[in-house]
């Protein structure tokens, strides 16, 4: 009992000793800020993914992640949780301050006004205003292109024209619905007669039904190829369970389902935020700069940066899937053709494994229906997005307000 | 030998707010080893927790008025909790109250937010939430009461029917939700207009004072008066202990339970419009959980009203402190101080088993003697 009470009460002594010193912040140094919807310590996912990317781009930078990296994990998004969130970073000295969830968007326009001399930079967001509030994206359309092509050339393959694609959400969000779309034309590009599957979860995360709803495309309408818009590699697996194959997203998930797995779309965040916080340091205090050294207040970089890419090909894709994905990377990275434009790919790889793509000018056209008013499946009058030969649709569209399937697709 | 457990008689006042701080000490040094462990330091950490990270901080003020939004929601909804539980009326319902409240509120807000003064706004957002909460609790009596339905598992259930419906709410993009802003592509809720924020009173520095924090304080005062020296606050402690009783004192006990769990779920109720007036946009975690913590904190308060204020505070403390400390450290997610409050609250319960018993030496013949 003694010796309980002799630790009780020198606890509380370092306790109350602590309280009188203190620690007055030292500011000389340039501090990163970041809100997080999931946990800092997660080891996959959306969130790990973006801590990673901010993690890695600091070292690279030669910055100290332990001294000049604070946080704040775990925040919903609810206005006043986002707005404590930033308090809290603010008060530790936060020179830019990343928020990585949608939801945050009006929170952090709102902070961006109240902290002028705070830079905040919106993950997946549309908004900005012309000093120290930007947003940022990738084209991962353009990745999901590429993986596209895989999974085409792996449906000639097994002669399956079946491909299924569990999506968090469909044509309700833009970026559910571009990410659809680019990977059904790439598919289309080398199998004119696939035919994509949907199945909406109608949650961006939710591990039961992303297993489940593969299950389905695989058992029920006969995919051989599954691709994915969801945070687990659960449709992976099930792929691999199905003896089926599979294209992963957000992160390499060929150690998931190796015997399943060809290729993920995949992002390489560390591209923005070193681009990011190189730029903040630029402005040397003065937060108001920002936008203009980022060349604009909404980053939207795509394969050229190496923002987004393809994971490595693993040995179950087809012949010639290597030779065709790195000709029309290159196509896209030089700028000379892009997913949504009135030019159709198309991609053949003869016998020999000899790649050719050609251009034909087609028109993109749409299933015919599109989302509105919370009905999926609401008829559309004009069903050509681009006329043959157009050019592509606005970053605008394919970020906002991209709300139908291309010709093709079918939601289940 | 052996060890026999007693019911201790009286524990004075200074014993029993010993045990409590024991409790809490023990906790926090069950946390210091598991911070320890992690490589953190368990002193710089808990100032930086108690303090809210306050100390050198230039925008301390906004930690004050934070700390403050979290705490009003949380200890109003803990005072109409504890008007039910007094009764032995198990209201597991906070969630889903607060969310019909908060439904209700945001509403009010949207629709009349521009056309009315600013005044009657407010007023009008704090009725709808109370009558909107106070229904959905009250739908639970009325089964109870009529049909004997358990309360228990009903609140609980319609707890998930409000989520889910703010979920959809949240998330369905339509012409008529007008909970969503229209001028958006994607579902962004509808800001509040202005008018329907309550009012803060300049503190001197920053710092303002939401005058929500004052009525939450007034509102405690109306309750203690009520339980104390109203015949239906009478009447609630007299069902709480006996309905067998009270019916053969001649109460119309049915007719206490409706209304006293009206009145809770409109204390919820009112909890949301508070919350609502202050933050001005609704969203899908607008409930902070406020309606599963304020159980725990009616329960540590032991459904004492002024000791509910004490408890919200220090509960509100511990979660925003420990989100503050959390950011400095990288080895600690805000996943802590979920777990620190668990020891806590563990600790807590158990030392109040303490001071309701105590445990004895017995010698066989003792026992028999």
């Amino acid at each position: 009992m003694k010796k309980t009470l002799a630790l009780l009460l020198a606890l509380v002594m370092m306790l109350s000793l602590a309280a009188c010193g203190g620690d007055p912040e030292t500011k000389d140094e340039f501090k990163v800020g970041a809100i997080y919807i999931n946990s800092k310590s997660d080891t996959a996912g959306y969130t790990f993914a973006h801590h990673n990317g901010i993690t890695t781009a600091m070292k690279s930078l030669g910055m100290d992640t332990d001294k000049q990296l604070v946080i704040v994990d775990n925040v919903p998004e609810d206005k006043q949780a986002v707005l404590d969130a930033v308090d809290t970073l603010v008060s530790n000295g936060a020179d830019i301050i990343f928020g990585i969830s949608f939801g945050y968007i009006d929170a952090l326009e709102e902070a961006s006004k109240e902290y002028t001399d705070v830079i905040f930079s919106h993950g997946t967001g549309y908004k900005a205003n012309e000093t120290n509030f930007n947003n940022y994206f990738g084209r991962i359309y353009q990745a999901r292109y590429l993986a596209g092509i895989a999974a085409g050339l792996k449906s000639l393959e097994t002669g399956n024209n079946n491909v299924g694609y569990v999506a968090a959400h469909t044509t309700d969000y833009a970026e559910t619905a571009s990410g659809i779309n680019g990977f059904a034309l790439g598919v289309q590009a080398v199998n004119p007669n696939a035919k994509i599957y949907v199945k909406n979860l109608n949650n961006w995360a939710d591990e039961i039904n992303e297993k489940a709803y593969a299950e389905e495309l695989i058992n029920s309408f006969g995919c051989g190829v599954i691709s994915q818009h969801c945070d687990s590699a659960q449709p992976q697996i099930a792929a691999q369970n199905g003896k089926v194959f599979g294209c992963g997203y957000n992160s390499d998930m060929t150690a998931d389902a190796p015997k399943a797995h060809l290729t993920a779309a995949i992002w390489n965040w560390n591209v923005y935020y070193a681009t990011a916080i190189k730029a903040a340091q630029a402005c040397e205090g003065d937060a108001s700069k920002f936008v203009e050294k980022m060349g604009g207040n909404a980053y939207y970089g795509g394969l050229k940066e190496g923002f987004v890419d393809v994971s490595p090909l693993t040995e179950n894709c087809a012949k010639g899937t290597k030779e065709a994905i790195e000709a029309v990377k290159k196509l896209m990275v030089d700028g000379e053709w892009d997913v949504f434009t009135g030019v159709k790919l198309n991609i053949s790889v003869d016998a020999e494994g000899k790649v050719s793509v050609t251009k034909t000018n087609a028109a993109l056209e749409s299933n015919g229906l599109q989302y509105k008013d919370g009905n999926f499946k609401a008829p559309m009058e004009n069903t050509v997005v681009v006329e043959a030969g157009g050019a592509s649709v606005d970053d605008g569209v394919i970020k906002g307000s991209m709300n139908y399937l291309v010709k093709g697709v079918e939601e289940v | 030998m052996g060890l026999h457990i007693v019911k201790r008689e009286n524990c004075p006042l200074w014993k029993r707010c010993c045990f409590y701080l024991i409790a809490v000490l023990v906790a926090l040094g069950i946390g210091s080893v598991i911070l320890l462990a992690i490589g953190v330091n368990p002193v710089a950490y808990y100032t930086r927790m108690f303090t809210l990270g306050t100390i050198g901080n230039k925008i301390a003020y906004k930690t004050y008025i934070n700390y403050l939004k979290d705490f009003v929601p949380l200890a109003l909804t803990s005072l109409g909790l504890s008007l039910a539980f007094k009764m032995r009326f198990w209201n597991i319902g906070g969630e889903g109250q607060f969310i019909m409240g908060a439904l209700a509120a945001s509403a009010a807000a949207i629709l009349l937010g521009n056309t009315l003064p600013s005044a009657a706004v407010l007023l009008l957002i704090c009725v709808a939430a109370m009558a909107a909460a106070g229904l959905y609790g009250l739908l639970v009596a009325a089964l109870k009461v009529k049909f004997g339905t358990n309360e228990t598992l009903l609140t609980l259930m319609l707890n998930y029917v409000a989520v889910y419906l703010l979920n959809f709410l949240m998330g369905t993009k339509a012409g008529w939700n007008f909970y969503l802003n229209a001028n958006e592509l994607r579902p962004v809720p509808q800001k509040h207009p202005d008018s329907s924020l309550f009012p803060t009173i300049p503190m001197g520095g920053k710092f303002e004072l939401n005058i929500c924090v004052i009525l939450v304080f007034v509102i405690g005062l109306l309750i203690y008066v009520y339980l104390k020296r109203t015949k239906q606050g009478y009447e609630i402690n007299v069902v709480g202990d006996s309905i067998g009783t009270a019916r053969y004192a001649g109460m119309k006990t049915n007719r206490i339970v409706l209304r006293t769990v009206f009145f809770s779920a409109c204390l919820i109720g009112l909890a949301a419009a508070f919350k609502m007036g202050t933050v001005g946009t609704l969203s899908t975690s607008i409930t902070a959980d406020v309606g599963w913590t304020g159980i725990i904190v009616a329960w540590l308060a032991q459904l004492n009203t002024w000791v509910i204020f004490a408890v919200s505070a220090l509960i509100s403390m511990l979660h925003y402190g420990s989100t503050v400390a959390a950011a400095t450290f990288k080895q600690v997610d805000s996943s802590f101080a979920n777990m620190l409050q668990g020891f806590i609250l563990f600790l807590v319960l158990a030392a109040d088993f303490m001071i309701r018993f105590r445990i004895v030496r017995t010698r066989k013949e003792d026992r028999n003697g």
